[in-house]
C-alpha cells in the first residue's frame, strides 16, 4: 500500500469526519500530562504529546473489566467490544500492544481482551517530543513495531499517512489524501529516525547480556533487597507498564442483591498480597513475601523470562515506570546498570 | 494483527459450565467432599492431577484438583477446604444445589510414565485430594502398574481425609499403605512423626516413580529421602499449589519464575522445577 | 426470615460517616432498605432499640473508659460488629492527642476541668471489643460500605484493599502530586476510596490508615528528598489519621 499525504489545513476535517463516523480515541492533555481519551473534537488531539500516563492497553483491557454478568436466572459473557479508531500511538506502545496480543492469544485465546483489540483500528504516529525518562531507542531496537493499521508522520506542511492494513486504508475515505511524493516519504523516514536519537536514557548493554546477568543475579538476595529498600509495594511500575497484564478477579453484587458481575481488575506483582494464599484457620503463605523477591520478579519478567517467546525483552523503553515511581527506584536503565555492575 | 483466531469464533475462557451436586460428605470440620455432575450432560474429560476453577456466582472461583478417578466419567469429586470467601460459600451447599466450573485445566500426571513401574505416592494433608484421583485410577487399573506404595501424613488423626478410603486401603493386599501423624491422640495407635519417618518402613528401588503432593514445606524433605533411594528427578512428580485466579495462564498470580502453575502444571517433573528459585 | 436488622452507634467522632449513609441519593438508599431494616440511626430517625441486631456499625473512637460498658453491651447483642469510619478503626484524627499532654486546655480552654471531658488515649473500638470488619476512611467510602453490606447479606467476607492509593490514582490516570511539586502519602495509604483527593489536586492524607506493611522509612525519605519537608515534619506527617499505627512502627 502506498503512502499518502494530507495537508495540515485538511487534517482537522479528517479527524472530525472520523469522529462523526464512530468513536475515536487519541492523546489529550490532562493537567501537566497526557492521557488517551475519547475525542470530542479535533482540537483536543495532542499529537505533540511526549508520553501518556497510562499506555493504550487500557482501551483493550480496562482497569476494571467485567468478564461475566449474572442475575437470578442466568449468567452470560460480558464481551461486548466497541468498533473504534485509536489515533496517535507511539511505536513503543504499539510494541507493547503487540506483545500483549501474543501473550493474550497464545495457549488460551483471551476473547475479553482480543475482542476489543480486533475491533480497533490503530493509527500509530511519530514521536514529536521525547519524555525525560524514555529509553525506547536502546531496548528491542532490532524488532520493528507491528500490529498497527497505519502510521502517521508529521512533516513540513502536513502528514504522511502510511496504510498498513485494509482497516488502515479504509480511513483514507475520511480525509483529503493525495499520494505522498518520494520527498515526503523520505522526510517522514528521517523524522522517525531522528526521534530515536533523542532519548536521554539508554541501556549500555545488549538484551542478551542483560538477560544473562539478571538471571545470574537471581540468588543475590542482598542485591535485590538493596534495590527494593525504598519500595512502597505500590505497584505503580506495574500499573503504568504497557507490557504488564496481570489481574485479580472479584465478584460483586448490584444493589438489588441478586444480580452482579465477575470483574477482572489490574493487579500488580509488586503489591504485598499478590502471591499470598490462605491456608485456613487464619494461616497464610506468601510465595513472594519480601519486597526484594517482588522487585526481582518484575526484573526477571521484563528482562529474562519472556525474551525467547517475544524475541525481545518485555519492556519497550517508554519510561513510564521510572516517572511513576515515587521513590524513583524503578528506572530499568538505572536498575540494570546496577545489576550489571554487581 | 498476527494472531489469527477471531474473537467471534473463540470460546470465552471465563464462561463457566454448570454442575449439580449429587452427593456431599463432611470428612473433617473444614473439608467437604462433593460429587458433581455436569448439567449439560457433557462429561468432563480430565486426567488425574488436572485442576478446575470451581465457582459460585457472586462469590468467585477457586482452583481445585479433581479428587476422583476419570475411570468414572459420569461424575467427578472435589474436596473443598474452607479457607476463604469462595470455599466457605461452596461448603454451605448441599446435594441438589448447582455451582459452576471451568475445566479441566493444566497438566496432570503423565500416566504413561507411571505405567509398568513401581509407584510411590507421598501425600500430606489436603494433598491427598488431587492424588486421590491418581490413587483411584491406579486401583481401577491395578494390573497396569507394578508395586503401589502410598504414604499419607497429617498433623493430627482427626485431620485425615477420606477415612472410608483409608480403611479400605489399609486392608488391601496390593496396596502398601503407610500413614503417620505429626501428633497423636489417645485413640491413635499408628506411627507418630513427620512424613519422612515412613520411608524406613518399606524397601524401594531407584526405578520407582514417585508422586509428591503436600504443604509447601513438604517437598524438599521428601525429595531428600528419594535422593537417598536414588530415584532420578525426572521420575519424581510434584503437584504444586499457588495463588491462582484465571486458571488459563493470564492473570500471573501462580507464576513460579517463568512457569505458570495453572497451565504448565500443577503437576511438574521435579527436574523441571528444582532449579527454579521460587519453587520450593 | 425477616430482613437483617442494622443499627448505627457513635462514640468519639463527628458522626460524619453516618451522614455519608444519607448521601447515596434516594434510589440506592431505598433499594438498600429492601434488604435491611435500620433499627437505630440517630442521624436519620428517632427510634432506638435494645433488641438483638444483625449488623452494628460503630462510629467513633474508644477514648473514655466509661464507654467500655456500652461497647460491650452492643457487642453482646450484635451478630456482626463493623468499626465504621477511621475514628472507630484506628482512632483516627482523635489519636492526634495521644502525643500531646496539653490538648484539653488547648481545645476546651477554661471549660477543660469539666468531668465529662476527661478522656484517655484514643483508640479504635477494637481496643475494647472484638471487631469483625473494618470500614475505613474519613469519611467512609459509602459505595464500599454498600459492598460490605451486600457481601454480608450473602454471608461473604467483605473485600477490603491492602494495596496503596497509588494503585487507584494510576488506574484513573491522576497526575501524581509529586510530579506537580507537591507531597502525598498515597504510597503507604490504604486504598478503597478510589483516590478522589489527588484527582482533585489535593495530597492523600492516608485517611483510611496505612496498608498492612507500610514502608515508613521510605515515606519519610521521599517527603524530605522530593517534597522538601524537614525530617521532623516528614516524621510527624503520617500522624494525622494513623497516629497509633506510627506509634507501633516507630
Amino acid at each position: 500500500m502506498s503512502s499518502m499525504f494530507i495537508k495540515d489545513d485538511d487534517f482537522s476535517a479528517f479527524v472530525t469526519t472520523m469522529i462523526e463516523a464512530g468513536p475515536v480515541y487519541g492523546p489529550v492533555a490532562k493537567r501537566s500530562r497526557f492521557i488517551f481519551e475519547r475525542l470530542e473534537s479535533p482540537e483536543e488531539l495532542r499529537l505533540d504529546y511526549d508520553v501518556t500516563i497510562l499506555p493504550p492497553k487500557k482501551l483493550f483491557f480496562p482497569p476494571a473489566q467485567d468478564l461475566i454478568r449474572f442475575d437470578a436466572d442466568e449468567f452470560k459473557s460480558a464481551i461486548d467490544p466497541e468498533e473504534k479508531v485509536l489515533l496517535g500511538v507511539h511505536f513503543y506502545d504499539v510494541k507493547g500492544l503487540d506483545q500483549t496480543d501474543l501473550l493474550y492469544s497464545e495457549r488460551n485465546f483471551d476473547s475479553s481482551y482480543m475482542a476489543n483489540r480486533q475491533t480497533t483500528t490503530i493509527v500509530a504516529s511519530n514521536i514529536q517530543n521525547v519524555s525525560d525518562r524514555a529509553f525506547f531507542a536502546s531496548v528491542g531496537a532490532g524488532v520493528p513495531a507491528k500490529g498497527h493499521d497505519a502510521f502517521l508522520t508529521s512533516i513540513t506542511g502536513g502528514y504522511v499517512f502510511e496504510p498498513l492494513t485494509e482497516r488502515g486504508e479504509a480511513l483514507l475515505k475520511h480525509g483529503a489524501f493525495v499520494a505522498a511524493t518520494d520527498a515526503q516519504v523520505a522526510e517522514a523516514e528521517k523524522v522517525n529516525a531522528e526521534a530515536l536519537t533523542k532519548c536521554k536514557e539508554k541501556h549500555e548493554h545488549s538484551a542478551e547480556d542483560i538477560a544473562a546477568k539478571v538471571a545470574a543475579a537471581f540468588d543475590n538476595e542482598d542485591l535485590w533487597s538493596e534495590l527494593a529498600e525504598d519500595c512502597f509495594s505500590c505497584g505503580s511500575c506495574n500499573t503504568v507498564c504497557p507490557t504488564c497484564y496481570c489481574f485479580d478477579v472479584q465478584d460483586t453484587w448490584n444493589v438489588d442483591a441478586v444480580s452482579g458481575q465477575r470483574t477482572r481488575y489490574w493487579d500488580a506483582c509488586l503489591t504485598a498480597d499478590f502471591a499470598q494464599v490462605s491456608l485456613g484457620e487464619g494461616a497464610t503463605e506468601n510465595f513472594r513475601g519480601s519486597r526484594g523477591e517482588r522487585f526481582r520478579h518484575r526484573f526477571m519478567r521484563k528482562s529474562v523470562y519472556l525474551n525467547d517467546k517475544l524475541g525481545q525483552p518485555a519492556c519497550v523503553g517508554c519510561g513510564r515506570c521510572s516517572a511513576a515511581c515515587t521513590a524513583d527506584i524503578a528506572d530499568p536503565v538505572r536498575v540494570i546498570d546496577r545489576i550489571m555492575a554487581s | 494483527m498476527s494472531h489469527q483466531c477471531h474473537w467471534t469464533e473463540a470460546v470465552d475462557l471465563f464462561l463457566p459450565r454448570e454442575a449439580k451436586i449429587v452427593k456431599t460428605a463432611q470428612p473433617t470440620e473444614l473439608e467437604k467432599h462433593f460429587t458433581l455432575q455436569m448439567i449439560d450432560g457433557e462429561p468432563v474429560d480430565f486426567q488425574p492431577g488436572q485442576i478446575m476453577e470451581l465457582g459460585l456466582l457472586g462469590y468467585g472461583e477457586i482452583p481445585i484438583g479433581f479428587a476422583s478417578s476419570p475411570t468414572n466419567p459420569e461424575t467427578f469429586d472435589v474436596v473443598v477446604r474452607s479457607v476463604g470467601r469462595v470455599s466457605k460459600a461452596i461448603n454451605q451447599l448441599e446435594a441438589g444445589d448447582t455451582l459452576q466450573m471451568r475445566g479441566p485445566l493444566g497438566h496432570g500426571f503423565d500416566l504413561d510414565k507411571l505405567r509398568g513401574h513401581d509407584v510411590l505416592i507421598v501425600a500430606g494433608g489436603i494433598g491427598l485430594c488431587p492424588t486421590r484421583s491418581l490413587i483411584n485410577y491406579i486401583l481401577d487399573r491395578r494390573d497396569e502398574f507394578n508395586r503401589f506404595v502410598l504414604f499419607y501424613g497429617t498433623r493430627e488423626p482427626c485431620l485425615q481425609l477420606f477415612t472410608d478410603d483409608l480403611a479400605c486401603w489399609r486392608g488391601m493386599e496390593d496396596v502398601e499403605y503407610f500413614e503417620t501423624v505429626d501428633q497423636g491422640d489417645p485413640s491413635w495407635t499408628g506411627n507418630v512423626g513427620v512424613i519422612t519417618t515412613l520411608f524406613p518402613k518399606v524397601e524401594l528401588g531407584p526405578e520407582t516413580r514417585a508422586v509428591i503432593c503436600g504443604p509447601p514445606v513438604f517437598y524438599k524433605f521428601v525429595v531428600r529421602e528419594l535422593d537417598g533411594i536414588g530415584v532420578p528427578h525426572e521420575n519424581i512428580f510434584v503437584d504444586l499449589e499457588r495463588r491462582m485466579k484465571c486458571g488459563v495462564g493470564k492473570c500471573g498470580h501462580c507464576q513460579i519464575n517463568d512457569k505458570y502453575t495453572c497451565v504448565d502444571g500443577p503437576v511438574f517433573a521435579y527436574s523441571e522445577v528444582e532449579d527454579l528459585g521460587e519453587a520450593f | 426470615m425477616g430482613k437483617p436488622k442494622v443499627a448505627f452507634f457513635d462514640f468519639a467522632c463527628c458522626e460524619g460517616c453516618q451522614i455519608e449513609m444519607t448521601n447515596y441519593g434516594a434510589e440506592p438508599f431505598l433499594e438498600l432498605l429492601n434488604h435491611v431494616e435500620i433499627v437505630e440511626f440517630r442521624e436519620a430517625m428517632t427510634e432506638k432499640t435494645t433488641e438483638p441486631i444483625d449488623i452494628a456499625f460503630i462510629e467513633g473512637s474508644f477514648t473514655r473508659e466509661c464507654d467500655r460498658a456500652r461497647l460491650e453491651e452492643i457487642r453482646e447483642r450484635a451478630a456482626i460488629v463493623i468499626a465504621y469510619g477511621q475514628c472507630a478503626t484506628t482512632g483516627g484524627i482523635n489519636a492526634l492527642k495521644n502525643h500531646q499532654d496539653d490538648y484539653k486546655e488547648y481545645v476546651y480552654g477554661t471549660d477543660s476541668d469539666m468531668p465529662h471531658l476527661d478522656s484517655q488515649k484514643a483508640y479504635g473500638v477494637d481496643a475494647a471489643i472484638k471487631v469483625d470488619y473494618y470500614a475505613y476512611g474519613c469519611p467512609v467510602n459509602k459505595y464500599e460500605v454498600l459492598q460490605i453490606v451486600l457481601h454480608l447479606l450473602h454471608g461473604k467476607e467483605p473485600v477490603i484493599p491492602n494495596y496503596p492509593v497509588c494503585v487507584e490514582c494510576k488506574r484513573r490516570e491522576t497526575v501524581c502530586r509529586f510530579l506537580e511539586g507537591d507531597h502525598c502519602m498515597g504510597m503507604v495509604a490504604r486504598a478503597g476510596c478510589t483516590a478522589p483527593c489527588p484527582a482533585a489536586g489535593i495530597p492523600c492524607e492516608a485517611c483510611r490508615g496505612f496498608v498492612d506493611d507500610p514502608n515508613i522509612p521510605a515515606l519519610e525519605k521521599v517527603l524530605v528528598e522530593q517534597a522538601g519537608f524537614t525530617p521532623q515534619r516528614a516524621h510527624e506527617k503520617g500522624r494525622m489519621f494513623t497516629a497509633n499505627a506510627l506509634e507501633a512502627t516507630s
